[in-house]
């Protein structure tokens, strides 16, 4: 596990670079909740991380000393953050490219993107990542960087919220981004963060404004062949209902599509429980309102029992006008408010 | 993270709760500092003191963790901006402000660290839109907002802040689903909408949410439940014992804990502790740790397990506790 990510091991204590910098030990008091027993190796390292943040020294060997430190520890946010001061003060006196540091920011962000392929769960890796990126105000290769990630778990939160910012802080609502959106879900049509993606890209980012002529026309085709691959897949389902709302198309369109899915008189051949419950909609909005009780049962006592309590309460609403629970369309566009 | 190989005993009788040995675990925690597993988890330090002791506050053993070292160790993580790190060693860190004063808060020692300080760090991290950063470098996440809230509410300094725009920060983070994100536009997931509801109880802006949205948010929560009776995050993922706190604590500040199986979600929950060493994993079969230990708990607390103490959905902290800084609701 404590294995080094930079290109050579450090011995500090001989490093002629090393030797105008005082090591500082931790000082734990007689502290015994904050006494540790470090890995020898992380302890001398972090000595001299503390001598060099003592001394607020940001010399080339900084880079070395904190890849060593997160190549032990990805997840020590203090070391992140020295690091990329270092990196912009290198900058600064034109020494990044320099001799003695010998890099680059490409060469910072494959360094990055192999820590993150390493640790997948860590956040620190893709704040860092985003500093950087903004500064140097240029999404080049990035969205491919993401990719790559994407090919190990399409689901990594902390991946798709980087994702989001460069679409955001780049414009990049393009083409590109709905094609790679389509990709993701030809792979895995219940990838719930491409949906989300998806509708961020062609639909949230608008705010209270209306979408672009033909937009909610493709957006329900493509759900509604999403759905027809795999019926009881909810993230479809939730895009779909989302969708017409934002076109203002009521949902009494889908009964047809619903029945084929949800035949409520022929029980057994009922495929969706998400067909039933947007049917228990139309028909409370039709007036059917036996119809409409007969799908909530359904759901309640068969399709989908874990949740009874939240069917019958459903029920209770019926003919109330109340019965179709939504989140507002009040949400202003994301640029407004990041 | 599940780093340990030491084989788990897993319980075959999942109606019983082996209090005593969860005590003793996480008593035993502090003892292990010579494992590697102990050093690599230090930037969760502060954490994990928070996690253990309110763990043993809902296991009626307040005392099990020594009262004066915890204090000491809590001032030892103060930085002169009077924000909080994980360990000495780190810098500063809303996560880690949160989880200080909470320490104090439920060992009722306020008093005993520089508290306008944290005020006067905590208001320093709100940015123009409402959010606010982590920490110096700017890191903006839902999860702020709720830290930094919770703290000066404990702290009774929320003025000193723009809750309006704090709340609306969290209210332009609910999608089309009905759940909430870390920024507007980022996917619902259940540990975002603990931090939004929380964040909204808490400053009682709870009816921002029209009934009809609050229903949505309660549904897409209740669908979280899978057939084995556990929780899990975001639609299609694996159910893991720590949504039984942020699906739960969600669904029971909307006042509707009753839309899932809780005899079903129960069984689950049990079926992941170690009956032997004590504490909770992820799920049956992987290694115990702190942080599901807690979750596990208070999840067991908001259904009304019998023999534990009574869990606050809004700050994960005693009742007992919030009483104490709150009065009773």
């Amino acid at each position: 596990m404590a294995s080094y990510d930079s290109d050579e091991e450090i011995d500090y204590s001989t490093d002629p670079d090393w030797s105008h910098i005082t090591p500082l030990p931790q000082d734990d008091g007689e502290n015994p909740l904050a006494q540790i027993a470090y890995h020898p190796d992380y302890v001398v390292a972090m000595s001299y991380l503390r001598g060099v943040m003592a001394v607020n020294d940001h010399s080339p060997q900084v880079l070395k000393l904190t890849a060593d430190i997160i190549g032990m520890n990805a997840a020590h946010y203090t070391v992140w953050g020295y690091r990329f001061k270092t990196l912009m003060a290198l900058e600064a006196s034109n020494s990044l490219e320099g001799e003695k540091a010998n890099w680059s920011w490409r060469k910072e962000l494959d360094w990055v993107q192999s820590i993150a392929k390493q640790y997948e769960k860590n956040y620190q890796i893709w704040h860092h990542r985003q500093l950087i990126i903004d500064h140097l105000n240029d999404p080049t290769g990035e969205r491919e960087r993401t990719n790559e990630m994407f090919a190990s778990d399409s689901k990594n939160y902390h991946v798709w919220t980087y994702r989001q910012w460069l679409v955001k802080r780049f414009s990049l609502f393009d083409k590109e981004e709905l094609d790679t959106m389509e990709l993701l879900l030809k792979e895995d049509v219940r990838n719930n963060s491409a949906w989300n993606h998806r509708y961020f890209i062609t639909l949230g980012r608008l705010g209270i404004e209306s979408p672009p002529e033909g937009v909610i026309d493709r957006e329900v085709k493509f759900a509604k062949d999403a759905i027809l691959t795999a019926p009881q897949n909810p993230s479809p389902w939730n895009y779909l209902k989302a969708v017409l709302r934002k076109g203002n198309i009521n949902v009494v369109s889908l009964v047809d599509f619903c029945g084929q899915f949800a035949p409520i008189d022929s029980e057994d051949d009922i495929s969706s429980s998400h067909a039933l419950d947007v049917l228990s909609e139309i028909y409370d909005q039709t007036g059917d309102l036996g119809k409409a009780e007969q799908a909530l049962m359904l759901l309640a006592a068969k399709y989908d029992p874990v949740r009874k309590n939240y069917w019958r309460y459903r029920k209770r609403l019926l003919g109330s006008g109340e019965s179709v629970p939504v989140a507002s369309e009040k949400a202003p566009a994301v640029h407004a408010t990041v | 993270m599940s780093t340990s190989s030491s084989s788990v005993a897993f319980t075959n009788k999942p109606e019983e709760l082996f209090v005593e040995k969860h005590v003793r675990y996480i008593q035993s925690l502090d003892t292990r500092k010579d494992e590697f597993e102990y050093w690599l988890t230090e930037h969760l330090r502060l954490n994990g003191v928070y996690w253990g002791l309110t763990a043993l506050h809902l296991l009626n053993n307040p005392t099990a963790l020594p009262r004066d070292e915890t204090i000491k160790f809590v001032q030892s993580c103060q930085h002169p901006s009077g924000g909080f790190g994980a360990h000495p060693d780190h810098d500063a860190h809303l996560l880690y402000t949160l989880s200080a004063i909470q320490i104090l808060a439920m060992v009722d020692a306020l008093d005993s660290v520089d508290t306008a300080a944290t005020v006067t760090y905590v208001a320093g991290l709100q940015k123009p839109s409402g959010v606010f950063a982590g920490d110096e470098w700017g890191e903006e996440d839902t999860r702020f907002v709720y830290t930094a809230l919770q703290t000066l509410k404990i702290l009774g300094r929320l003025e000193a802040v723009d809750v309006q725009k704090a709340v609306g920060f969290v209210l332009a983070c609910q999608n089309y689903d009905g759940g909430f994100g870390v920024v507007p536009g980022a996917e619902s997931h259940s540990g975002q909408i603990f931090t939004c509801l929380g964040v909204l109880s808490l400053t009682n802006s709870l009816d921002r949410l029209s009934p009809a949205s609050k229903d949505q948010l309660a549904g897409w929560l209740a669908q979280r439940q899978l057939p084995n009776g556990g929780l899990n995050g975001r639609p299609e993922k694996l159910e893991d014992v720590c949504y039984s706190w942020w699906v739960l604590s969600s669904l029971a500040m909307l006042g509707k804990l009753h839309w899932i199986d809780q005899n079903k979600l129960v069984g689950w929950i049990l079926s992941c502790q170690d009956e032997v060493r004590g504490g909770f994993a992820d799920r049956k079969g992987n290694a115990v740790d702190v942080f599901h230990t807690v979750f596990a708990l208070c999840g067991l607390s908001l259904v009304g397990w019998g023999g534990l103490a009574e869990v606050d959905p809004v700050y994960c902290m005693p009742v007992e506790t919030t009483k104490r800084l709150f009065g009773p609701k």
